[in-house]
């Protein structure tokens, strides 16, 4: 059975509908991303499945159990847990309280002392200013810290919202190496990515999203090989 | 000299209580987006609680403190579960349905008081109402320093609550990003239940406060709102400090007017009307957006 498994699902925002008819599945342990063009509704998707948005039609199995009726905060204590866009910080709480309330649920707050040493052994910096105000961090810090957070929820399916986002090459490479890391712990990493290249050499599989419908899935290595794939996002022109 | 020291020892004495009216607007504020306008018929309520605990049972109105706050904020919390909470979610500015609803609440909550309590102006008189001690060489009522002593604890366990506990963290992550807190898992629902409970009960911990010190009516309260609103663009959401500091400058300015100048006293609700639109214009992220302009300053 796979981990999470998303079956024919519309979501719109009002009258607009952003996705159309998506169905993927993220088999436990693996690294699956999803990736496409700014508003192909790679947000969105991550948005429901985290359920912050409500999907029009079909369903998110997560575990063989259906999600589309959980509130998003018992989504998170199920062990779903969003690192969000744009990362989403509580920029007047220290590094540290960021840290503490993402492990809010019961199981998460006790064992909280442990996870807090693992992230602080997989993100030094994140202990050097731990007492720090979010909001004061460097762009690459932030994005640490909110993968931190997410990692202190002790998820087993991590989502990611565009994670190297505005970052310099150098800490692009340092969160893509932190998301092996993390999926060798045993955590199951859903990544949405623009950064394709990196994104498809990172991942088992790979979705490719386009103005709201999956066009392309497959396994990432034999994607970045693909002909459609490699011109259109990679630059690379056709034979 | 002696003028000067007065009037910092009574807008010290002042500032305690604004703060106890502002907090409990800024929390519900804060973590809901919602603007509580029945927040002034909350505090005459509470007023009123006293004034009937102290006739009816001769329980000292600083005493009444112990029954006022956890019957309030239960209040509270049953008012948001019954009807707040079916409002629509509105995003990160108040809805029109909000303010409506919230004013719908303030008017029963006058005409219960009429019903229950007349329309006839009550005061509550204690022994101790009309003595005075002397502070700095300041002659200071026993009222207003009894006000301002249960004013700074109040602040100080909200303060503790806030930056200690769990509980008090998850209301700062909803006020800071509630979408976040969400995803941490945090039911937010249930904070704001909270939130809402603490402000209504931090409300009629202004009104109890307010009734040892003024005559109150039904329609008390409407003046101290103002303030409190006043005090939360100067102070900002975001922290106690900022909220007592706001306080501090409305009460500074009123103090200083009716000292030093010939502007009536009756005049004062303009006053604090002023300071709001003025801080508006000029400094619209409050005293917290002071010291970030400084901090640039520093740097550049």
């Amino acid at each position: 059975m796979s981990l999470l498994s998303v079956e024919s699902l519309d979501v719109s925002y009002g009258n607009v509908q952003a996705v159309w008819d998506v169905s993927f599945r993220v088999e436990a342990g693996e690294i699956l991303t999803l990736v496409g063009a700014n508003g192909a509704g790679k947000t969105t998707l991550l948005k429901t499945v985290a359920g912050l948005l409500a999907p029009r039609r079909g369903r998110i199995l997560f575990d063989g159990r259906d999600l589309v009726d959980r509130p998003a905060h018992t989504r998170t204590s199920d062990g779903l847990v969003l690192v969000p866009e744009a990362r989403q910080l509580w920029p007047g709480m220290t590094v540290l309280e960021n840290l503490e309330m993402g492990a809010w649920g019961k199981r998460a707050r006790a064992e909280s002392a442990r996870t807090l040493a693992e992230v602080f052994a997989m993100f030094p910096v994140l202990e050097e200013r731990h007492a720090q105000k979010a909001g004061t961090l460097s762009g690459g810090e932030q994005q640490m810290c909110a993968i931190g957070r997410g990692l202190m929820a002790r998820p087993r399916l991590l989502l990611l919202d565009e994670p190297a986002l505005g970052l310099s090459p150098r800490l692009v490479r340092e969160v893509f190496a932190s998301l092996s890391a993390i999926r060798k712990a045993g955590v199951t990493v859903l990544l949405v990515e623009q950064n394709v290249a990196h994104a498809l050499a990172l991942a088992d599989h790979a979705c490719v999203l386009e103005t709201g419908r999956v066009t392309l899935a497959g396994r990432a290595q034999d994607l970045a090989g693909d002909p459609r794939v490699r011109e259109e996002f990679l630059g690379v022109s056709g034979v | 000299m002696q003028q000067a020291l007065d009037v910092v020892v009574n807008s010290f004495l002042a500032a305690g209580l604004y703060a106890t009216m502002a907090y409990g607007l800024a929390v519900i504020y804060g973590v809901m987006r919602i603007i509580n306008l029945a927040h002034a018929g909350i505090m005459m309520l509470g007023a009123y609680t006293t004034f009937t605990l102290f006739t009816h049972f001769s329980i000292d109105p600083f005493l009444s403190i112990v029954v006022v706050v956890p019957l309030f904020f239960a209040g509270g919390v049953a008012l948001y579960r019954t009807v707040v909470r079916r409002l629509p979610r509105s995003g990160s500015t108040p809805s029109m349905e909000s303010l409506l609803l919230l004013f719908g609440v303030w008017l029963v909550l006058q005409n219960l008081a009429y019903v229950l309590w007349s329309g006839d102006t009550q005061s509550i008189l204690t022994s101790y109402t009309l003595k005075s001690v002397s502070l700095l060489g300041v002659r200071v009522g026993v009222p207003s320093l009894g006000v301002f002593g249960m004013s700074a604890l109040s602040l100080l366990v909200l303060e503790f609550v806030l930056h200690r506990t769990y509980l008090g963290k998850a209301i700062r992550a909803v006020t800071q990003n509630r979408d976040a807190a969400l995803l941490s898992g945090v039911d937010a629902d249930r904070i704001s239940a909270v939130a809402f409970g603490v402000g209504t009960a931090f409300a009629g911990l202004a009104g109890t406060l307010l009734s040892t010190l003024f005559a109150f009516t039904p329609d008390f309260g409407r003046s101290f709102l103002l303030k409190a609103f006043c005090i939360i663009v100067l102070g900002g959401l975001e922290s106690v400090t900022g909220v007592a500091a706001g306080a501090f400058v409305l009460a500074l300015l009123e103090n200083v007017t009716a000292a030093y100048t010939a502007v009536p006293t009756s005049l004062q609700d303009a006053l604090s009307f002023t300071l709001l639109v003025v801080t508006l214009v000029v400094l619209p992220q409050g005293l917290p957006g002071l010291s970030r302009l400084a901090h640039v300053r520093r740097r550049g």
